[in-house]
Protein backbone atom coordinates (compact mmCIF):
# COMPACT_ATOMS: atom_id res chain seq x y z
CA UNK A 1 0.00 0.00 0.00
CA UNK A 2 3.23 2.49 0.59
CA UNK A 3 3.42 2.38 -3.43
CA UNK A 4 -0.04 4.05 -3.44
CA UNK A 5 1.14 6.64 -1.58
CA UNK A 6 4.32 7.05 -3.40
CA UNK A 7 2.70 7.62 -6.39
CA UNK A 8 0.40 10.19 -5.07
CA UNK A 9 3.43 11.89 -4.03
CA UNK A 10 4.95 11.82 -7.55
CA UNK A 11 1.39 13.25 -9.19
CA UNK A 12 1.42 16.09 -6.45
CA UNK A 13 5.37 16.93 -7.38
CA UNK A 14 3.56 17.78 -10.89
CA UNK A 15 1.56 20.57 -9.90
CA UNK A 16 3.65 22.08 -7.46
CA UNK A 17 6.37 22.42 -10.42
CA UNK A 18 3.96 23.55 -12.53
CA UNK A 19 3.06 26.71 -9.63
CA UNK A 20 6.66 27.39 -9.82
CA UNK A 21 7.59 27.74 -13.04
CA UNK A 22 4.29 29.40 -14.63
CA UNK A 23 4.17 32.93 -14.26
CA UNK A 24 0.62 33.45 -15.17
CA UNK A 25 -1.46 33.83 -11.85
CA UNK A 26 -4.37 31.46 -13.18
CA UNK A 27 -2.29 28.76 -13.84
CA UNK A 28 -0.87 28.93 -10.15
CA UNK A 29 -4.48 28.95 -9.14
CA UNK A 30 -5.30 25.93 -10.71
CA UNK A 31 -2.41 24.22 -9.04
CA UNK A 32 -2.87 25.54 -6.01
CA UNK A 33 -6.73 24.02 -6.51
CA UNK A 34 -4.56 21.08 -7.45
CA UNK A 35 -2.51 20.55 -4.94
CA UNK A 36 -5.52 21.23 -2.12
CA UNK A 37 -7.50 18.60 -3.49
CA UNK A 38 -4.48 15.83 -3.82
CA UNK A 39 -3.29 16.60 0.23
CA UNK A 40 -7.11 16.13 1.22
CA UNK A 41 -7.28 12.79 -0.47
CA UNK A 42 -3.65 11.70 0.72
CA UNK A 43 -4.74 12.71 4.04
CA UNK A 44 -8.07 9.74 3.43
CA UNK A 45 -5.86 7.31 2.31
CA UNK A 46 -3.55 7.71 4.98
CA UNK A 47 -5.87 7.41 7.51
CA UNK A 48 -7.46 4.20 6.02
CA UNK A 49 -4.48 2.72 5.67
CA UNK A 50 -3.83 3.28 9.84
CA UNK A 51 -7.46 2.70 10.03
CA UNK A 52 -7.60 5.83 12.13
CA UNK A 53 -10.73 7.63 12.46
CA UNK A 54 -10.17 10.82 13.32
CA UNK A 55 -7.61 11.66 10.49
CA UNK A 56 -10.44 10.49 8.57
CA UNK A 57 -12.55 13.14 9.67
CA UNK A 58 -10.33 16.06 9.48
CA UNK A 59 -9.25 14.79 5.96
CA UNK A 60 -12.71 14.91 5.18
CA UNK A 61 -13.15 18.81 6.50
CA UNK A 62 -10.48 19.86 5.07
CA UNK A 63 -11.61 18.05 1.28
CA UNK A 64 -15.14 20.14 1.78
CA UNK A 65 -14.13 23.50 3.34
CA UNK A 66 -10.92 23.95 2.18
CA UNK A 67 -11.61 25.20 -1.12
CA UNK A 68 -13.00 28.35 0.40
CA UNK A 69 -10.28 29.89 0.88
CA UNK A 70 -9.14 29.42 -3.14
CA UNK A 71 -12.76 31.14 -4.09
CA UNK A 72 -11.83 33.89 -1.90
CA UNK A 73 -8.92 34.62 -3.40
CA UNK A 74 -10.07 34.15 -7.04
CA UNK A 75 -12.65 36.44 -6.43
CA UNK A 76 -10.06 38.97 -5.43
CA UNK A 77 -7.54 38.71 -7.98
CA UNK A 78 -10.45 38.57 -10.82
CA UNK A 79 -11.33 42.22 -9.42
CA UNK A 80 -7.71 42.94 -9.58
CA UNK A 81 -7.49 42.15 -13.23
CA UNK A 82 -10.80 44.09 -14.28
CA UNK A 83 -9.61 47.15 -12.21
CA UNK B 1 4.73 4.87 12.31
CA UNK B 2 8.36 4.40 10.30
CA UNK B 3 6.82 4.06 6.67
CA UNK B 4 9.66 5.34 4.15
CA UNK B 5 6.83 7.57 2.47
CA UNK B 6 6.48 10.08 5.78
CA UNK B 7 10.11 11.49 5.00
CA UNK B 8 9.11 12.16 1.72
CA UNK B 9 6.09 13.92 2.24
CA UNK B 10 7.89 15.73 5.18
CA UNK B 11 10.57 17.10 2.47
CA UNK B 12 7.99 18.63 0.38
CA UNK B 13 7.02 21.13 3.44
CA UNK B 14 10.38 23.24 3.02
CA UNK B 15 10.29 22.74 -0.11
CA UNK B 16 7.04 24.69 -0.66
CA UNK B 17 8.13 27.16 2.07
CA UNK B 18 11.50 27.95 -0.49
CA UNK B 19 9.28 28.64 -3.41
CA UNK B 20 6.79 30.90 -1.45
CA UNK B 21 10.19 32.88 -0.66
CA UNK B 22 11.38 33.14 -3.90
CA UNK B 23 8.20 34.89 -5.22
CA UNK B 24 8.65 38.23 -5.78
CA UNK B 25 4.65 39.16 -7.02
CA UNK B 26 2.80 39.59 -4.04
CA UNK B 27 -0.41 37.84 -5.51
CA UNK B 28 1.80 35.14 -6.78
CA UNK B 29 3.11 34.29 -3.01
CA UNK B 30 -0.17 34.48 -1.29
CA UNK B 31 -1.22 31.46 -4.13
CA UNK B 32 1.96 29.34 -2.97
CA UNK B 33 1.10 30.73 0.95
CA UNK B 34 -2.00 28.33 0.05
CA UNK B 35 0.05 25.71 -1.13
CA UNK B 36 2.12 25.65 1.50
CA UNK B 37 -0.73 26.06 4.13
CA UNK B 38 -2.27 22.50 2.02
CA UNK B 39 0.73 20.84 2.46
CA UNK B 40 1.56 21.61 5.74
CA UNK B 41 -1.62 20.03 6.84
CA UNK B 42 -1.23 17.10 5.05
CA UNK B 43 2.08 16.88 7.00
CA UNK B 44 0.08 17.65 10.37
CA UNK B 45 -2.40 14.79 9.70
CA UNK B 46 0.36 12.56 8.16
CA UNK B 47 2.24 12.67 11.48
CA UNK B 48 -0.82 12.30 13.89
CA UNK B 49 -1.71 15.84 14.71
CA UNK B 50 -5.33 15.77 13.06
CA UNK B 51 -6.50 18.77 14.96
CA UNK B 52 -3.42 20.94 14.19
CA UNK B 53 -3.72 19.80 10.57
CA UNK B 54 -7.22 21.35 11.11
CA UNK B 55 -6.50 24.69 12.15
CA UNK B 56 -4.29 24.79 9.79
CA UNK B 57 -6.22 24.10 6.90
CA UNK B 58 -8.58 26.39 8.13
CA UNK B 59 -6.84 29.64 9.39
CA UNK B 60 -3.56 29.07 6.87
CA UNK B 61 -5.21 28.63 4.04
CA UNK B 62 -8.57 30.33 4.30
CA UNK B 63 -8.32 33.22 6.51
CA UNK B 64 -4.84 34.51 6.14
CA UNK B 65 -4.94 34.01 2.70
CA UNK B 66 -8.41 36.55 2.66
CA UNK B 67 -6.84 38.74 5.00
CA UNK B 68 -3.50 38.79 2.72
CA UNK B 69 -5.07 39.65 -0.16
CA UNK B 70 -7.47 42.12 1.59
CA UNK B 71 -4.02 43.49 2.79
CA UNK B 72 -2.41 43.47 -0.42
CA UNK B 73 -5.01 45.21 -2.45
CA UNK B 74 -5.47 48.27 -0.13
CA UNK B 75 -2.02 48.62 0.16
CA UNK B 76 -0.20 48.50 -3.41
CA UNK B 77 -2.16 50.99 -4.83
CA UNK B 78 -1.17 54.63 -6.58
CA UNK B 79 -3.89 56.93 -6.04
CA UNK B 80 -4.00 59.29 -9.08
CA UNK B 81 -6.28 62.87 -8.82
CA UNK B 82 -7.57 63.88 -12.12
CA UNK B 83 -10.01 66.12 -13.56
CA UNK B 84 -13.56 64.86 -14.50
CA UNK B 85 -13.30 66.62 -17.68
CA UNK B 86 -10.37 64.68 -19.12
CA UNK B 87 -11.99 60.89 -18.07
CA UNK B 88 -14.99 62.02 -19.91
CA UNK B 89 -12.44 61.81 -22.96
CA UNK B 90 -12.74 59.03 -25.16
CA UNK B 91 -9.69 59.23 -27.68
CA UNK B 92 -7.13 56.57 -26.93
CA UNK B 93 -4.21 58.51 -28.57
CA UNK B 94 -4.78 61.59 -26.39
CA UNK B 95 -1.51 62.53 -24.35
CA UNK B 96 -3.42 62.10 -21.66
CA UNK B 97 -3.99 58.72 -22.00
CA UNK B 98 -0.83 58.06 -23.08
CA UNK B 99 0.41 59.32 -20.13
CA UNK B 100 -1.56 57.32 -17.46
CA UNK B 101 -0.47 54.35 -19.87
CA UNK B 102 2.93 54.92 -19.28
CA UNK B 103 2.23 55.06 -14.98
CA UNK B 104 0.54 51.95 -15.86
CA UNK B 105 3.67 50.41 -17.21
CA UNK B 106 5.80 51.66 -14.49
CA UNK B 107 3.17 50.65 -11.43
CA UNK B 108 2.90 47.17 -12.85
CA UNK B 109 6.85 47.04 -12.56
CA UNK B 110 6.43 47.48 -9.05
CA UNK B 111 2.98 45.40 -8.77
CA UNK B 112 1.41 48.65 -8.31
CA UNK B 113 -2.46 49.32 -9.57
CA UNK B 114 -3.48 52.50 -10.71
CA UNK B 115 -6.43 54.07 -9.39
CA UNK B 116 -7.87 57.14 -10.91
CA UNK B 117 -10.01 59.67 -8.90
CA UNK B 118 -12.05 62.27 -10.26
CA UNK B 119 -11.99 65.63 -9.09
CA UNK B 120 -14.15 68.93 -10.62
CA UNK B 121 -11.65 71.87 -10.49
CA UNK B 122 -7.73 72.28 -10.24
CA UNK B 123 -8.49 73.81 -6.92
CA UNK B 124 -9.89 70.84 -5.43
CA UNK B 125 -7.62 68.56 -6.85
CA UNK B 126 -4.34 70.55 -4.99
CA UNK B 127 -6.34 70.27 -2.06
CA UNK B 128 -7.13 66.75 -2.27
CA UNK B 129 -2.81 66.26 -2.66
CA UNK B 130 -2.30 68.55 0.70
CA UNK B 131 -5.12 66.40 2.75
CA UNK B 132 -3.29 63.30 1.69
CA UNK B 133 -6.42 61.89 -0.36
CA UNK B 134 -4.25 61.07 -2.96
CA UNK B 135 -0.63 60.19 -3.76
CA UNK B 136 -0.12 62.13 -7.38
CA UNK B 137 -2.06 64.78 -9.39
CA UNK B 138 -1.93 64.77 -13.11
CA UNK B 139 -3.08 68.34 -14.05
CA UNK B 140 -3.11 70.01 -17.60
CA UNK B 141 -0.54 73.66 -17.46
CA UNK B 142 -3.59 75.48 -19.07
CA UNK B 143 -5.39 74.87 -15.64
CA UNK B 144 -3.02 75.93 -13.51
CA UNK B 145 -2.91 79.38 -12.34
CA UNK B 146 0.64 79.75 -11.34
CA UNK B 147 3.18 79.34 -13.32
CA UNK B 148 5.81 80.51 -15.57
CA UNK B 149 4.99 81.71 -18.72
CA UNK B 150 7.91 80.03 -21.21
CA UNK B 151 6.67 76.65 -20.57
CA UNK B 152 3.36 77.20 -21.56
CA UNK B 153 5.09 78.72 -24.92
CA UNK B 154 6.98 75.93 -25.44
CA UNK B 155 3.83 73.94 -25.21
CA UNK B 156 5.67 70.51 -25.00
CA UNK B 157 4.93 69.63 -22.04
CA UNK B 158 1.07 69.88 -21.57
CA UNK B 159 0.73 68.36 -18.17
CA UNK B 160 1.96 68.24 -14.67
CA UNK B 161 2.42 65.47 -12.06
CA UNK B 162 2.23 66.38 -8.44
CA UNK B 163 3.82 63.79 -6.17
CA UNK B 164 4.10 64.08 -2.59
CA UNK B 165 5.44 59.90 -1.96
CA UNK B 166 9.54 60.65 -1.99
CA UNK B 167 9.85 57.09 -3.07
CA UNK B 168 7.20 57.09 -5.70
CA UNK B 169 8.90 60.43 -6.72
CA UNK B 170 12.35 58.90 -7.03
CA UNK B 171 10.53 56.08 -9.27
CA UNK B 172 9.17 58.46 -11.33
CA UNK B 173 11.70 60.73 -11.96
CA UNK B 174 14.15 57.57 -12.94
CA UNK B 175 11.37 55.40 -15.02
CA UNK B 176 8.98 57.98 -16.10
CA UNK B 177 10.27 59.02 -19.74
CA UNK B 178 7.27 61.00 -21.05
CA UNK B 179 7.34 64.02 -22.61
CA UNK B 180 4.40 64.86 -22.03
CA UNK B 181 5.03 65.81 -18.50
CA UNK B 182 7.02 67.64 -15.76
CA UNK B 183 7.05 65.91 -12.44
CA UNK B 184 7.30 67.91 -8.94
CA UNK B 185 7.51 66.51 -5.79
CA UNK B 186 5.14 68.14 -3.22
CA UNK B 187 5.56 68.38 0.66
CA UNK B 188 2.23 67.70 2.19
CA UNK B 189 1.15 69.58 5.43
CA UNK B 190 1.57 67.24 8.55
CA UNK B 191 4.13 64.91 7.68
CA UNK B 192 3.34 62.99 11.11
CA UNK B 193 1.68 60.18 9.42
CA UNK B 194 3.96 58.00 7.03
CA UNK B 195 2.58 55.85 3.99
Amino acid sequence: MNLILIAMILALLIPIYEAWQDENIWQKMLAFASIASKTSVMILVVSVLRGDWMIGVVGVIILSVGNAGLMLLAHVIKRMNEA
Amino acid sequence: MNDSYIYVIVALLPLAAVMLTVQVNPYNALVIRGILGGVAALVYAVLGAADVALTEALVGTMLTTTLYAVAVRSSLVMQIGVLKDELGETDDRSPFFQLIADLQTIGSKYHLRLELLPYPNPQSLHRALIEKEVHVTCIERSHEDEHDSAEIESGRQPYHTAVRIHRLYDILQTELASPATTLTYVTATDSGEKH
